[in-house]
């Protein structure tokens, strides 16, 4: 490197430095310290307060994670909701939004109306609530977890512009030989589309993992409730059991606590690294349509 | 040949059925999407009539008896009315204010960073908060930041020699505080959108300003920002149109943390919180179905405003 650069922007770039890292552990402290205290002894956390190295190493709180039944359930719960859900959502998104990408599709730009409207007039959550409870019967039921937010036209859009850039030379090229659309959309479109399909399953497949509020709008049933509500439900429950004075013997509350929310937010850890480049293209995608 | 198969009159129902004859895979296709928004967000618009009605649970939305605006009435008298509305606008004026502003700020440095390992490590750091659900943020705030006795922050303001503060029971800051925490999980995701538009800016302006002896600070000035400003606006007003619409899922973990939390409550009832009281807990669905009328009217024109002006800005923007 032979530019030789003046004090002045040498002394630019270490304050730009310290100005992101300080953004950048502010980001990650909070998670990373409720992980610290979730190791810690529970009698640690009690006498010297919360601290982000831990004094007296104990993993009691995660026993009793893994020893709570409704965890587990919780977990199959979560998993199987975005599993099925982001299966299910992608494939109905990228249908619609293929179809509304076609030009030879007079009533394209119908459809495309069709799922804007209630984004610009929406209903209120009042109809709603009653029509997914009383209209469609989903009370209690697995589902509600999943069909209210089925089709987001956020990603339908995003699915639909993508389609618009492959040549329709390409798809006309495959009816000229006789292949039905269904399988021209399987074996063409779709692996054409990877990127973008990559970005909508993990949009998709993080707004189940992380959602919690249809479950508190529709699921009574302690058997539905996904993760995120049920570690809404237990850090209720252990507040209560505080103020009413109920905390038995040598239960580590504090560090259980922790322990629950960071069972809830590991897995997202684990697969971050890996995914955050999707998500990025995505939103760049995103922003330079508009 | 192909003259053939078209039909004289391609309106009406003739062209209808002659579409539906031709496209009808394609349309089959986008059925299941179209079948689930009918369901979903479509079923619900006759439901708005609840608004003008005494409903009764027993004769249901086509029985009940229709009372004017008497549940608007009862709803803009109360206290309820204005408390909702100035959280919910404080919240969402703030969050885009100070969102923006951090945004722009940080990708404009990101872009000046020369390392670009560095760059990519933080922007990775700071976009991770968005991948938290609103819950374990809630609890983030409720039990690790804002505790009397074991919270962070008071860990720091005894540590500087003050007295803890018993920050659940005193309401006052909490709006402030929600703010920050979505500035905090926001600025990863909108930074992103900001770096992409610099991206974009012509290498050869940058050039030319610095054939002509400009400095650092000069080129930021003079060409990073004057480019970001469109990018600034749409995406302020894409925010403007949804702003009477708060983050029901934060706000909720936040007031529910700590069981229907009778101090903060009145200080971070959003418009969504109260109906969901109204619809789960009070079974007030008059009052419910009014606010919900209310905030969609208000929502839809604020949404229309904010295209307008967005088109008269630049025809290529708006989203309809």
């Amino acid at each position: 490197m032979a530019i030789k650069r003046s004090f002045g922007e040498n002394l630019g770039q270490v304050l730009m430095h310290f100005f992101m890292a300080l953004l950048a552990i502010s980001a990650l402290y909070p998670v990373v310290l409720v992980f610290m205290v979730s190791i810690s002894s529970e009698a640690s956390v009690a006498t010297q307060g919360i601290r982000l190295i831990p004094t007296e190493f104990s993993f009691s709180a995660y026993q009793l994670v893994f020893a709570t039944p409704t965890m587990w359930q919780a977990y199959l719960v979560t998993i199987s909701v975005t599993a099925i859900g982001t299966t299910l959502s992608l494939l109905i998104c990228s249908m619609a939004g293929w179809a509304a990408s076609i030009e030879s599709v007079k009533y394209r730009n119908v459809m495309a109306m069709f799922f804007y409207i209630p984004i610009v007039f929406r209903p209120g959550l009042l109809p709603w609530f009653m029509v997914i409870t009383q209209t469609l019967g989903l009370r209690d039921s697995f589902w509600a977890l999943i069909i209210p937010t089925l089709v987001t036209p956020f990603n339908l859009f995003l699915l639909r512009n993508y389609f618009r850039t492959i040549p329709p030379s390409l798809v006309e090229s495959a009816q000229i030989d006789g292949a039905p659309v269904p399988r021209i959309f399987l074996q063409i479109v779709l692996p054409l589309a990877k990127p973008i399909l990559a970005t909508c399953a993990l949009f998709i497949s993080l707004g189940y993992w992380n959602g919690w509020t249809e479950a508190l709008w529709f699921i009574d049933n302690p058997n539905l409730f996904p993760l995120q509500y049920m570690l809404l439900r237990i850090q209720q429950q252990l507040e209560l059991m505080r103020q009413f004075g109920i905390v038995q013997g040598n239960m580590p509350t504090q560090t259980f606590r922790l322990a629950t929310m960071f069972v809830t937010i590991g897995p997202i850890i684990l697969v971050y690294p890996f995914v955050q480049r999707f998500f990025i293209k995505g939103i760049m995608i995103g922003a330079v349509k508009g | 040949m192909l003259t053939k198969t078209v039909p004289k009159s391609n309106r009406g129902v003739r062209g209808f059925l002659y579409e539906m004859q031709k496209n009808w895979v394609y349309y089959m296709m986008a059925l299941p999407a179209l079948l689930v928004v009918f369901l979903v967000n479509y079923l619900p618009y006759p439901g708005m009539i609840i608004a003008f009605q005494d409903f009764h649970f027993i004769r249901g939305m086509w029985g009940s008896d229709f009372v004017g605006l008497d549940n608007f009435r009862f709803f803009f008298q109360s206290v309820v009315f204005f408390r909702t509305t100035f959280n919910t606008l404080f919240i969402n004026i703030s969050t885009i204010f100070f969102v923006t502003l951090t945004s722009v700020i940080i990708a404009i440095v990101l872009n000046e960073i020369r390392k670009k390992m560095a760059v990519r490590f933080y922007q990775n750091a700071i976009f991770f908060p968005h991948f938290l659900s609103a819950v374990v943020i809630g609890h983030l705030l409720i039990h690790v930041l804002f505790p009397t006795q074991s919270g962070v922050v008071n860990g720091i303001i005894t540590a500087l020699g003050f007295a803890p503060v018993p920050w659940l029971l005193t309401p006052e800051p909490w709006l402030a505080f929600v703010v920050i925490t979505n500035v905090w999980r926001g600025m990863g995701f909108t930074s992103i959108v900001y770096l992409a538009t610099i991206s974009g800016i012509d290498e050869e302006m940058f050039e030319a300003a610095d054939l002509d002896g400009a400095g650092r600070l000069q080129r930021i000035w003079f060409i990073t920002i004057p480019m970001l400003i469109p990018a600034i606006c749409m995406m302020v007003l894409l925010s403007i149109g949804t702003i009477l619409f708060g983050d029901f899922g934060l706000l909720r973990s936040i007031i529910d943390g700590p069981p229907n939390n009778p101090m903060l409550l009145p200080r971070l009832d959003i418009i969504e919180t109260f109906v969901f009281r109204a619809i789960r807990e009070t079974v007030d669905f008059g009052t419910a179905a009014a606010i919900g009328l209310y905030q969609s009217v208000v929502g839809f024109i604020m949404v229309v405003a904010a295209n307008w002006v967005a088109k008269r800005f630049d025809s290529s923007y708006g989203l309809f």
